[in-house]
């Protein structure tokens, strides 16, 4: 008796895995059935060329935190976002945006060496990329492997920044492109991040204040694109929370100057020389509250 | 003697002796040796009190009664025998009544007081005791005459030194005996009683015997004098059974000779002839080849000329015939150590007995146990030589019981003495000598036996070296025989005149001796070689009159039913295994114990200052699975890998029986797996716990068990076919280390010896037969996919791998191969692309037609026999080209709807902070994130190869169907979530299990018929041909002793030390 009653339970126990079997097999269907939907009409958007044209006018990460590092600005690991926090993010929206906020930030490191810490930052760049299904724009194995050494800094952040650069227009061909604006979203809001919480000095603050005003023109054209997504919950999020910085960044005025471009000869060759220049009037008063501002919108992206 | 039965004696013999003129001094005399003979001296007072009491009692009422005196017995006392022979019917087996009656006789006889009143009590009493008439008159003839022409009957046996004149009684010569030993046999309840009168001092037992007095003659007594041959229990038995029992097996060999495989004569033209009753003793110098004679008389080995015939029947052809009819008892022993002296027996008859109860049976086990003079140690554990429990006597006895027990008519020993003291010897030569009465017919090979046990066999064959067969007759012959053709003073008298010894060792010393050098050395030369003298004894030996009596053979042995036989091995090695304690302790603890230390040590927290354990986080989790599966392939294989070994010798006893093989090895099978099953769920729970492994309990256990049932097989298979411990653990690594490096967990199958299969697109040939493989990959593929979490997103994510495959890596590639046509076409090459190319475009198409997607996408290259390297041109291009854009668009299109539809169903499941925390448990919980990259192959180099005229995906194998849609194309990539069979896919983890117990269940019958044995076997033939061939080529001639007998030369080597 004992043991038909083993077997039993046995038998069962065998029936019930292949009940789930069967469950599987349901969801299957639901997943083909997904395909066999016809294909939404898209919302009105702007077209891919525009896009790779504003995401490519969103300064990469470099330009800032090279101008950080020339002028002499300490380097700060506080700035950073922790390298645990990848395993929070979880909706493309969260991964599209900290794969810029990780981006920067390991070009940030880079850009000061600091090649040991970096590795836990590109895998990071690579999972969420994987997840993404982006992985193949970052060749993990080379990286890895480059970064062990600080002599390849640079091979490092051109794989890092032209990665991100063909990522952008990969995901604009795949008609992704809001993945692209929330990347490049993602790398501004942390460059800014970082720009206006680097510990300046006297001798560099100016410089770096001028380049903090500067990016009034990319938010406007940031804020642009994510407009076309605005049905998206998430996105509409963001747009408000972007809206406070911009409010900060009215205080800026920028003039432009125009003068004759001017032909001068440098080692030999003749180079055109455009004179024009922008003046960026931003006040410190300014600047600490973008700071404050930006901080709120990168301390949400990130949390 | 029994208390009841003391008591019973002292109240009759009271009555009794107080009858007529009363007690007399001869008769309390007897009351009190008797007492003596049978009590120890503090118990005989008491008795003797008792008895004094009964008289007094008797004498008073006497008084009481002065003028009663009269001549009959009294009324009184007539009823006060009836009461208590009364009570003795109630108390005494009819036995013990039997010797109450024989010591009544005895009181009176005492001092030849033979009243009418004092017989009258005898007879109501044998009447009251339902005594046979005919049987008691024996009894009181044997008590009161002495004269041998009074006591013709043919329940006496009469032994003296004149000649018997009686016609019926039966008689034994004993030419130096003085006086005469009287025997009476009660036949109704099998005793035997002794007497004698004469003056020779006689021993019975080894104690000095009285003359005159009555002795129980019990099973395998012996009478010793000082002169002259002993007197045995069984000679005396055998004279009165020997009318009544017929022999009924006839036992013949007809020129046997025997060649090792290796080329060496074992046995050379052998001829034998014995009828049942008889025991024969095989005696030769180490490595005459005793044993060999011993197998092929058995029918064990076959022998290479000649033939053994049982009642017509040849023994090694028609060997169903006989079985059944041959016992055979090897030298070592066949006892099962962790069972008791009874719990040995009673299995062994079990297997046996087919009609008896248990209750019957465990009667006969008692009944042997009996006879074999075991019954008072039967509980105890039979323990091995080492570690002893009960004396090397004991279990030489209990060995040869487990094969009595069932009666077998001819019956093999070997060695029966080796390692027993004198004492044992002769007891278990005496206990065979028995077996002859009852018609057996018992071959014993001994080895140096004493003169007393030598003498005890009827006949004798001396085997010289090369098994040539030199002496064959009775044994104290053999030494007139031998001393005669060496010539030696004294040669006809075969015994020591004053001792009667006989020592079998003068004539091997005969056989054996070497020529000696003029300074007393001996030259290492023998005398006489052994076919001169087999030459002496063919001119001496005058071949018995063949027997041509045709009787049918004694009834063949009862088999068990096929599962009462599982049934008995069954409970038999249970209780074996239950009687272990540490066996079962370490058997319960090893899986959990390893559990826990694998499980804890691998508890791996990856951010070490939180502190907190999150299974997610664990890079050791595709180790762990990998453990599982080789800790299931080690305890399975360990726990089996002796089982059979162990029971070989019990195996080679119980070949004779006739039993069935598939029973025994389902009854190991089905005990190991429950000790497997046991081990399985302790790791699995232990282990699985630890590791936060959540669900799935049952699946890992499936996986678990199933390897480790296939490990007890294949354990079995080696304990089966291996003749060591050591060869056996010898052998494990090399089951379990290919299996480690072949389970793709170590190794990747990428990455391993191209010329094996490795880097191909499936897994490599090598590793699809090892069972480890098989198990790893469930566990694995089991563990991704079917994880809590895994398994609400595993279809759509398969769907959306699939899409991001081809719309990243695949079309890309192929479109490649277009474009180096087109613009190498448009610069003017007249071979712009090699046929290689274009074949492979061609391949990849057709697959592509054919896909799973294609339904969906309803999008076809039509004329795929267009991309041939004849007709392929600029126009085939531009519509592949256009075919693959339509493609690109449409994988494109449904992976950007899937992976929407995921990131919304994500998005909803994390769409306010609290849920958000819930999804993140929920994920930490289940999900692992280095297996999942493990089953992804995420660390692939690359997404994709060329092999041939294919392209093989490297990615994300656990999201990748296999292609093959033959009919037994089963085999795939690593980690494939789902194998075809028959066109159909079938859940990895159901398929491998499938196909684990497919292996267990070839593996079952590989021991079932013993391949690796027989391969083992066909090996050593190879090997031992080798040998021959080196010798008739090289110089050594005498190689043989090197090759007979091992142990025998490991007795040498002892006997030397």
């Amino acid at each position: 008796m004992k043991k038909q009653k083993t077997i039993l339970v046995i038998l069962l126990l065998i029936l019930g895995q292949f009940i789930a079997g069967c469950q599987q097999g349901q969801q299957r269907q639901e997943a083909t059935d997904l395909l066999s939907d016809s294909f939404r009409d898209g919302d009105l958007r702007l077209n891919d060329a525009m896009i790779k044209e504003m995401i490519s006018s969103v300064p990469n990460p470099l330009e800032i935190t090279s101008i950080l590092q020339r002028t002499g600005v300490v380097y700060s690991q506080d700035l950073l976002n922790p390298a645990g926090n990848v395993n929070d993010y979880n909706t493309n929206f969260q991964r599209a945006l900290n794969l810029g906020v990780y981006g920067t930030d390991l070009i940030y490191m880079n850009i000061y060496e600091r090649t040991v810490a970096t590795l836990r930052y590109l895998s990071n760049l690579r999972e969420l990329a994987s997840d993404l299904r982006v992985e193949q724009f970052f060749d993990y194995t080379t990286l890895n492997r480059l970064s062990e050494s600080s002599k390849n800094v640079d091979s490092v952040l051109y794989i890092t920044n032209t990665g991100f650069d063909k990522m952008s227009r990969y995901l604009i061909d795949q008609e992704r492109s809001h993945i692209a604006i929330l990347i490049s979203a993602g790398t501004w809001i942390e460059s800014l991040y970082i720009a206006t919480h680097a510990p300046t000095t006297a001798a560099n603050k100016e410089t770096i204040n001028k380049r903090i005003g500067e990016q009034k023109k990319v938010l406007d054209n940031l804020l642009l694109l994510m407009n076309s997504y605005g049905q998206n919950s998430n996105f509409d999020e963001l747009i408000k929370d972007l809206m406070t910085v911009k409010k900060e960044f009215d205080n800026v005025t920028i003039t432009y100057q125009y003068a004759e471009p001017s032909i001068i000869e440098s080692d030999g060759t003749l180079v055109v020389v455009d004179n024009s220049r922008s003046i960026v009037d931003i006040s410190d008063e300014t600047v600490k509250n973008i700071a404050s501002a930006i901080a709120v919108v990168r301390n949400k992206v990130i949390e | 003697m029994s208390e009841e039965i003391l008591k019973a004696l002292m109240q009759l013999f009271a009555i009794i002796a107080r009858q007529d003129v009363g007690l007399s001094h001869g008769e309390r005399g007897f009351v009190e040796s008797f007492l003596k003979q049978q009590l120890s001296e503090s118990s005989v007072n008491e008795y003797l009190r008792l008895f004094d009491g009964y008289i007094e009692q008797e004498v008073k009422t006497r008084e009481e009664k002065p003028g009663s005196e009269v001549r009959l017995t009294s009324v009184k006392d007539s009823v006060k025998i009836l009461g208590i022979a009364k009570k003795i019917n109630r108390t005494l087996t009819q036995k013990q009544k039997v010797v109450v009656l024989v010591r009544l006789f005895e009181l009176m006889n005492s001092d030849q007081n033979f009243t009418s009143q004092r017989m009258a009590i005898i007879d109501t009493t044998a009447e009251v005791f339902n005594i046979n008439k005919q049987e008691y008159r024996a009894i009181s003839s044997f008590v009161i005459r002495n004269k041998s022409e009074e006591l013709d009957i043919p329940e006496i046996l009469i032994s003296q030194s004149q000649p018997n004149k009686n016609t019926n009684s039966r008689f034994i010569h004993s030419p130096q005996l003085n006086g005469r030993i009287i025997i009476l046999r009660v036949k109704s309840v099998d005793l035997y009683f002794f007497k004698y009168s004469g003056h020779t001092e006689l021993f019975i037992n080894g104690l000095p015997l009285k003359a005159n007095r009555i002795y129980n003659f019990a099973n395998g007594s012996v009478v010793k004098q000082p002169m002259g041959k002993s007197i045995f229990y069984t000679d005396i038995a055998a004279k009165f059974i020997s009318d009544s029992a017929e022999s009924n097996v006839y036992f013949k060999v007809e020129n046997v000779s025997h060649t090792f495989t290796n080329g060496c004569k074992g046995l050379e033209n052998i001829n034998l002839q014995e009828i049942s009753g008889k025991m024969v003793a095989i005696m030769g110098s180490s490595g005459s080849g005793k044993t060999t004679l011993l197998n092929v008389l058995s029918g064990v080995e076959n022998p290479t000329q000649g033939k053994v015939i049982i009642n017509d029947i040849n023994l090694h052809s028609d060997k169903e015939k006989i079985k059944g009819i041959i016992g055979y008892i090897p030298q070592d022993d066949l006892l099962i150590e962790e069972l008791t002296v009874y719990e040995n027996l009673f299995y062994s008859t079990m297997l046996v007995f087919r009609d008896h109860t248990s209750m019957q049976i465990a009667e006969k086990v008692d009944k042997m146990l009996t006879s074999l003079g075991l019954l008072y140690i039967k509980e105890l554990k039979v323990g091995n030589p080492m570690n002893k429990k009960i004396s090397g006597g004991q279990r030489k006895r209990l060995n040869i019981g487990l094969e009595l027990i069932r009666e077998p008519s001819v019956l093999f020993i070997d060695e029966p003495t080796s390692g027993l003291s004198s004492r044992d010897s002769e007891n278990v030569i005496e206990l065979l000598r028995e077996l002859t009465l009852r018609g057996k017919l018992i071959f014993v090979v001994i080895h140096q036996p004493s003169s007393e046990i030598f003498k005890m066999f009827d006949k004798v064959v001396i085997l010289d070296e090369g098994g040539v067969q030199i002496y064959y007759g009775n044994p104290v012959e053999a030494a007139i025989y031998f001393k005669k053709i060496d010539n030696q003073i004294n040669s006809d008298v075969g015994e020591c005149p004053k001792c009667g010894n006989v020592n079998p060792e003068a004539i091997f010393n005969i056989i054996e001796s070497q020529i000696v050098d003029e300074y007393g050395k001996s030259t290492g030369f023998r005398k006489v070689q052994p076919l001169e003298w087999a030459r002496y004894f063919k001119n001496f030996h005058r071949p018995e009159s063949p027997i041509e009596k045709k009787v049918d053979l004694p009834g063949t042995l009862m088999k068990q039913g096929w599962w009462r036989q599982v049934n008995i091995y069954f409970r038999r090695d249970i209780s074996s295994k239950l009687a272990n304690k540490q066996y079962i302790l370490l058997n319960l603890l090893e899986a959990p114990i390893l559990a826990f230390l694998l499980a804890y040590i691998i508890r791996y927290i990856d951010d070490p200052a939180s502190g907190v354990y999150i299974f997610r986080e664990n890079a050791n989790i595709m180790p762990y699975l990998f453990m599982c599966t080789i800790v299931a392939l080690f305890t399975g294989l360990i726990v089996s890998a002796e089982e059979i070994y162990k029971d070989r010798k019990i195996l080679k006893r119980e070949s004779f029986l006739n039993l069935s093989r598939s029973s025994y090895l389902l009854s190991k099978v089905s005990i190991l797996f429950m000790i497997s099953a046991m081990q399985a769920i302790l790791f699995i729970w232990v282990g699985n716990s630890i590791l936060g492994i959540k669900g799935m309990y049952f699946e890992y256990w499936l996986i678990f068990f199933s390897v480790a049932a296939l490990a007890n097989i294949m354990g079995l298979n080696i304990s089966s076919a291996f003749n060591s411990a050591v060869t056996i653990y010898i052998i494990i690594p090399f089951l379990i280390i290919p299996q480690m490096v072949l389970t793709g967990a170590l190794f990747s199958f990428d990455r391993i010896n191209y010329n094996l299969g490795g880097g191909r697109e499936k897994v490599p040939v090598i590793a699809e037969i090892m069972p480890s493989r098989w198990a790893f990959e469930a566990l694995a593929v089991n563990q991704f996919m079917n994880n809590d979490y895994e398994k609400h997103f595993y279809e759509l994510r398969k769907m959306e791998s699939a899409f991001n495959f081809k719309n990243v890596y695949y079309i890309p590639e192929l479109k490649g191969y277009v474009e180096t046509y087109k613009s190498k076409f448009l610069a003017g090459d007249t071979n712009p692309l090699a046929e290689a190319d274009i074949t492979l475009l061609q391949n990849e198409i057709s697959k592509e037609n054919n896909s799973f997607y294609a339904e969906h996408h309803q999008i076809f290259f039509d004329d795929v026999s267009r991309i041939s390297p004849e007709n392929f041109n600029m126009e085939t291009a531009e519509e592949i080209f256009l075919y693959f854009a339509q493609l690109e668009n449409f994988y494109r299109e449904s992976f950007n709807r899937v992976n929407g539809h995921i990131d919304r169903q994500i998005s909803e499941m994390v769409s306010t902070p609290e849920m958000r925390k819930e999804y993140q448990q929920w994920f930490d919980k289940h999900y692992n994130s280095p297996l999942a990259a493990f089953a992804k192959n995420t660390f692939a180099p690359l997404p994709l190869v060329r092999l041939g005229n294919k392209l093989v995906q490297k990615i994300d194998p656990v999201y990748l169907d296999p292609s093959n849609q033959k009919l037994l194309g089963f085999r795939s990539h690593f980690m494939a979530p789902n194998k075809n069979l028959a066109g159909k896919l079938i859940p990895t983890f159901y398929f491998n299990i499938a196909i684990i117990w497919f292996f267990t269940v070839i593996a079952y019958f590989a021991l079932y018929f013993d391949i690796l044995k027989k391969m083992l076997l066909l090996f050593e033939r190879k090997d031992g041909k080798m040998q021959t061939s080196i010798n008739k080529n090289g110089k050594t001639t005498d190689t043989r002793l090197r090759f007979i007998n091992s142990t025998e030369n490991e007795k040498i080597l002892l006997n030397t030390n």
